[in-house]
């Protein structure tokens, strides 16, 4: 009888230990974060390079690996690189060009998304790439799966090699805002099934979702767009975001919706250091 | 006496049918709350995926004359509702977990 309260008395210790361990979005910095979310995935997949993580889980698993590195033999993205660049270097109806947007070429993915001090508010290429079309007088394109995945497809090839650089201005309360409602965003349990998006992919990163395995959070921004076997063809960053919310049975966002914005903020920074790699391959 | 007392015993039970079974005014009430807690739980983000298609089902079968299941899909759906309010509240602002420490 002593030992099972002793037991429960420590269960119960534990359980008030760590609760009181939980944080606020706003207790830790960004570089503080950066440190702790990298020691995390290199204690829990020893032996993994940094820059490996950028192959989500074919980096911690060499079946899964086996298979995809066959299918990047002949990538299944590889004839959208080239729409993209037609798209590229197509002129608009008024005669200028994506360059006229984008006048240092299209390797572009290192500056974003980025903060815009001015308009406060985070900045992503794919909206930067529709502002372009606007400026020009052209429609803008749909954001999560066609034409854009064609353009962006292009610039991530061009920009492969590229360090992922995520700045959150030092001094700027609206940029860490943005950044902390990111962060909170992807601690916080959301839908009917009450599940984070770090219950998959920090928490839970590398085991089974049936027959699935859960990549690690580090580096899953650095491949965009990407073509998924499950979907057929390519999609953007944030329709991803918005299926994860589906799958846990939450209402999703419409892509480029603030918090998609702010959650692509963080988690890219959460990949400091990284090399882009995309366009690339999922299951 | 035994016919007597089945006859009660069936008077009782249509009783209390009548007494719970839903009518056009329970499912009006009950779409009313559903629509207030979907609106709360859309207030802060914490709209659940499936209420929508809870309370199209909902006006379906109140539309077919089924006000039972239509107040029944409706509770569900207010229930969702204020479950997604009390969910986001509780998950406002949070940081990183005490796992990533240990």
């Amino acid at each position: 009888m002593k030992k099972q309260l002793v037991a429960v008395l420590a269960i119960s210790l534990l359980a008030t230990g760590s609760a009181f361990a939980n944080k606020k979005a706003t207790d830790t910095t960004p570089e503080e974060d950066l440190k702790v979310y990298r020691d995390y995935f290199m204690k829990k997949f020893p032996g993994v390079p940094l820059n490996e993580f950028q192959n989500g889980v074919y980096a911690i698993d060499k079946v899964s690996r086996d298979s995809w590195e066959a299918i990047e033999e002949f990538p299944p993205y590889e004839p959208m690189i080239e729409e993209g660049e037609e798209m590229w270097n197509k002129p608009f109806a008024n005669g200028k060009t994506y360059s006229s947007c984008f006048p240092d070429g299209p390797a572009q993915r290192k500056n974003y998304p980025r903060w815009d001090a001015k308009r406060k508010m985070v900045v992503t290429l794919p909206m930067m790439v529709n502002e372009c079309r606007e400026k020009n007088g052209e429609k803008p394109l749909k954001w999560a799966k066609g034409p854009i995945t064609r353009i962006l497809s292009y610039m991530a090839y061009e920009s492969r090699g590229q360090k992922t650089h995520v700045v959150i201005p030092k001094g700027d309360a609206d940029a860490l805002a943005a950044y902390n409602d990111g962060k909170s965003f992807y601690f916080a349990r959301r839908g009917q099934l009450n599940f984070s998006c770090a219950s998959c992919h920090v928490e839970s990163a590398g085991q089974h979702i049936r027959t699935d395995i859960l990549s690690p959070a580090l580096g899953q921004t650095t491949g965009w767009p990407v073509y998924r076997s499950k979907w057929g063809e390519l999609g953007t960053l944030h329709r991803r975001f918005k299926g994860c919310n589906k799958q846990v049975r939450a209402k999703p966002f419409k892509p480029q919706h603030r918090q998609y914005r702010n959650l692509e903020y963080f988690l890219t920074h959460m990949s400091n250091g990284i090399e882009y790699n995309g366009p690339s391959a999922r299951k | 006496m035994k016919k007597l007392t089945l006859t009660a015993l069936a008077s009782l039970l249509l009783l209390a049918g009548s007494a719970f079974a839903s009518n056009q005014g329970d499912f009006q009430k009950a779409m009313k709350a559903a629509q207030e807690a979907r609106k709360m739980a859309q207030s802060v983000d914490g709209e659940w995926r499936d209420i929508g298609k809870i309370l199209k089902h909902a006006k379906k079968a109140a539309k077919k004359g089924d006000f039972k299941t239509a107040t029944e899909l409706a509770r569900i759906a207010e229930f969702q509702g204020k479950t997604g309010y009390a969910q986001a509240m509780s998950q406002k602002g949070v940081g990183n977990p005490a796992y990533l420490y240990n």
